[in-house]
């Protein structure tokens, strides 16, 4: 399963500037159109469509958040997460990092959001943490 | 294409250039899983009899487990596997970090690489493409320096990881492994040699494919409760409490069944040096290349190497990916340099004790040395340990070894000596191919001091204390490595729990027993063997393993990825099928198992006079015949029978 884009499509490229693993293809004012094998199903091409030209994988069409900085971004509990790398290792931006250590042999290296701007709020991190470390929220509008 | 699985490898011909991803056939995941098992399958059929292992004929291959990606935790080892160089036979080495998720996230299960590349060359993959790309400014970095430029060239969305040889691997020297992570080592059977002779520097993926699982909240369901259980640490001793354990563990003639959960507990506190006095002092670790006792090394030198001498400098713990534990441990790097890996267990006995060497610095300095040259330490240091016995006789002097007092110890003449190693420098290139090569250039009898199975050196676990690894170091089809199985491994598995018709030992016995050669012992061998098998296909991590089957949920992982549910037993067949396909890759290679020997040192033949090994040896050669027919193979001679071949597949 992948997400595909309608014939709404209108060209202007945002989709392809953002999806990360380079699954999207079309020439400017063109449709576009997603190469299945590679979509990894992250959404992003769906938050930033300004055309609701794209549905997900069980055929909905995406919403569109109009500000980036709306989109929604990990909250990682750090009582709760232990360092276990997983999320970073699952997000498709490298947007996750590490703490840095902490100087002692009890020091863990928690997850943290080390690059907020380059989160496409796909949820991989969420999905993915071992332990439910990790919840997606909406950023309050200002 | 199992859920939890990709369904695919990419295959590389170094000679050609030539990648293409190939599909896998369901039949495969059916009776071998993924992981080790997947790479059994391909190399018994795509490397020739009697290959060269250093020639374009060899294959190596990056392989990671079923259950990596799946939400599962203990889930982040890979390996890397081939025809051993140094022992000629299957070789396999493991290893952590995050290489394992990185192979998946590119669409593939496992990458293999044959032939040789006319020039340096490195491969590049991220899921959408997969190419070969030259490596000649690379060409002569140390590994982390290496990694460094890699990571700087590849600065896309996705941080690439990396798996790349230092110079060791480059020289083609016998002892050297595949380093990742800054300084982590797939580190035995000299596979770093083949990935050099193939010229290959370097393996750098950024991917972002998702692995399918059938029921991924069952298994993060299944990952919380385990997690719960590791976290919980209650207070624990003092690593010289620990050390008295050992001398205690020494001393009493009876002990108790193990539980891993006390393991835990000191891989959690200290990582795997926890045990460093411990093992000295009960006679787990070898003491001066094999012939000496904790009376050589005692209780007030091992001080030097206590666990919190170790762990004093650490500055944060290292987890692997999907780790709960952390047993690893980053130090302060050298000024301007990331953290560096902390040595562990294996490195510190193997360069401390059987050197008879305290110096703990020159330990962490002969670590971070071996380390970004890409050289397994615990053949380093056996190989030292081996040099420093034939200079103690005289079979080599100061005219070899380029002036170096090699005696025993001597700190500053190991850090020379290992640097020599790494460049293949004097006496340096003399050792480079581990201990058995050196013995055979060096003659004059030192072949009864390289303490060794089948050519690669034996890791810090004495076959003397604990009989069971004395076997599994013989019969392996990979020989002499130490994560396989033994008597205290069946112990912690626990897997008669959950196998129907597997001995459960007693609660407390008679440490005598343990020397018995009863057809029991092969049959918990044969089940150590197939469990382990089972947990590298999964890709899971040996020291997960130890918690048991009643807390790592093995079987209930793979039944909730796959949504296939399976008994326990059906899973250990899979293991079983895993084994037969290594021995019979080895009798294709032409290797003949009765001729795998273990040095008689490691055998106490003749048993020492002192120590807490004192009077003790093992028969092994009583349970070969045993072990080998828990597999349905010939009681004779070990070779698969073509009937069960035949019923895998192969």
């Amino acid at each position: 399963m992948a997400y595909t884009i309608t014939d709404l499509c209108i060209g202007c490229g945002m989709c392809k500037l953002v999806c990360p693993v380079v699954a999207i293809e079309g020439q400017p004012r063109k449709d576009h159109r997603i190469l299945a094998a590679r979509c990894i199903d992250c959404g992003a091409c769906g938050r930033i469509c300004p055309q609701a030209a794209v549905k997900d994988p069980s055929g909905r069409v995406c919403q569109r958040i109009r500000l980036r900085r709306r989109w929604p971004k990990p909250r990682i509990s750090e009582a709760a997460c232990i360092g276990c790398t997983v999320c970073v290792q699952s997000c498709p931006t490298s947007c996750l990092g590490l703490t840095a250590p902490g100087g002692s042999r009890e020091s863990v290296r928690k997850a943290v959001l080390v690059s907020p701007k380059a989160c496409i709020g796909c949820g991989f991190c969420a999905a993915d943490c071992p332990v439910g470390a990790i919840e997606m929220i909406n950023p309050e509008p200002f | 294409m199992e859920l939890g699985c990709t369904g695919k490898i990419l295959v590389v011909d170094l000679t050609t250039g030539r990648i293409r991803p190939q599909a896998v056939e369901n039949a495969v995941y059916e009776n071998f899983l993924s992981g080790l098992g997947l790479g059994a399958w391909y190399l018994y059929h795509n490397i020739a009899s009697h290959a060269d292992p250093l020639g374009p004929e060899n294959v190596l291959g990056f392989v990671a487990g079923v259950l990596t990606g799946s939400g599962s935790l203990f889930a982040g080892r890979w390996l890397v596997v081939g025809k051993s160089p140094l022992t000629g036979c299957w070789g396999e080495a493991n290893a952590g970090g995050a290489f394992a998720p990185a192979i998946k996230q590119c669409g593939f299960d496992a990458i293999f690489f044959s032939g040789i590349s006319p020039r340096p060359v490195y491969l590049f993959a991220d899921g959408n493409r997969a190419e070969l790309r030259d490596a000649a400014d690379l060409w002569g970095l140390d590994a982390g320096a290496a990694e460094a430029r890699l990571a700087e060239m590849h600065t896309g969305r996705k941080r690439p990881r990396i798996a790349c040889i230092g110079p060791a691997g480059e020289r083609q020297s016998l002892i050297a492994g595949v380093v990742h992570d800054g300084g982590r080592l797939a580190a035995r059977a000299g596979l770093g040699a083949v990935m050099g002779a193939k010229r290959l520097k370097a393996v750098v993926l950024a991917g972002s494919q998702r692995i399918k699982v059938y029921d991924r909240p069952g298994v993060v369901r299944l990952s919380r409760e385990l997690s719960a259980t590791v976290q919980n640490q209650p207070p624990f001793v003092s690593g010289k409490v620990a050390a008295y354990l050992g001398r205690l563990v020494r001393a009493l003639p009876a002990q108790m069944e193990t539980d891993g959960l006390l393991y835990k507990m000191i891989l959690r506190k200290w990582g795997t040096v926890g045990m460093n006095q411990m093992s000295i002092e009960m006679g787990d670790a070898p003491v001066q290349n094999w012939r000496g006792t904790h009376h050589d090394f005692d209780l007030d030198t091992s001080a030097a190497l206590a666990p919190d001498v170790f762990t004093r400098p650490v500055v944060a713990k290292y987890f692997c990916y999907s780790c709960p534990l952390g047993c690893g441990a980053l130090v302060e790097g050298a000024p301007g340099t990331p953290p560096a890996h902390r040595p562990e267990y294996e490195t510190a006995m193997a360069l401390g004790p059987l050197c008879l060497n305290a110096d703990a610095e020159s330990i962490f300095r002969m670590n971070e040395m071996l380390n970004q040259a890409g050289m397994d330490s615990i053949s380093a240091g056996a190989t030292i340990a081996f040099a420093m016995e034939c200079y103690e006789h005289g079979l080599i002097t100061r005219d070899d070894t380029d002036g170096l007092e090699l005696t025993w110890g001597n700190s500053t003449a190991m850090v020379t000596l290992i640097d020599k190693m790494i460049r293949r420098e004097g006496i340096g290139d003399l050792l480079a191919d581990g201990s058995r090569v050196a013995a055979r250039r060096i003659g004059a009898g030192s072949e009864r001091f390289a303490v060794h199975a089948g050519g690669q050196e034996l890791p810090m676990h004495d076959s003397r204390f604990d009989p069971g690894f004395a076997l599994h170091y013989a019969v392996e089809p990979a020989p002499g490595r130490h994560t396989v199985g033994s008597l205290l491994y069946y112990e912690m598995f626990q897997l008669w729990r959950q196998i129907e018709g597997l001995p459960g030992p007693s609660r407390f016995y008679l440490k005598r027993s343990k020397y018995d050669t009863d057809v029991e012992k092969a049959r918990m061998a044969a089940a150590c063997s197939q469990f382990v098998n089972l947990i590298n296909a999964a890709g899971l991590c040996l020291f997960g393993a130890f918690l048991g089957v009643h807390r790592l949920p093995v079987f209930q992982w793979l039944d909730a990825v796959s949504g296939q549910p399976r008994p326990p037993a059906d899973y250990l067949r899979i293991g079983a099928n895993i084994q037969t396909a290594r021995q019979a890759f080895n009798f294709r290679q032409g290797v003949d198992p009765l001729a795998i020997q273990v040095s008689d040192r490691a055998l106490g033949r003749p048993p020492q006079s002192r120590g807490a090994n004192k009077g003790r040896s093992v028969a092994v050669e009583k349970l070969v015949g045993e072990y080998f027919q828990q597999f349905g193979w010939d009681r004779r001679t070990g070779q698969p029978r073509k009937s069960i071949l035949e019923k895998i597949g192969l």
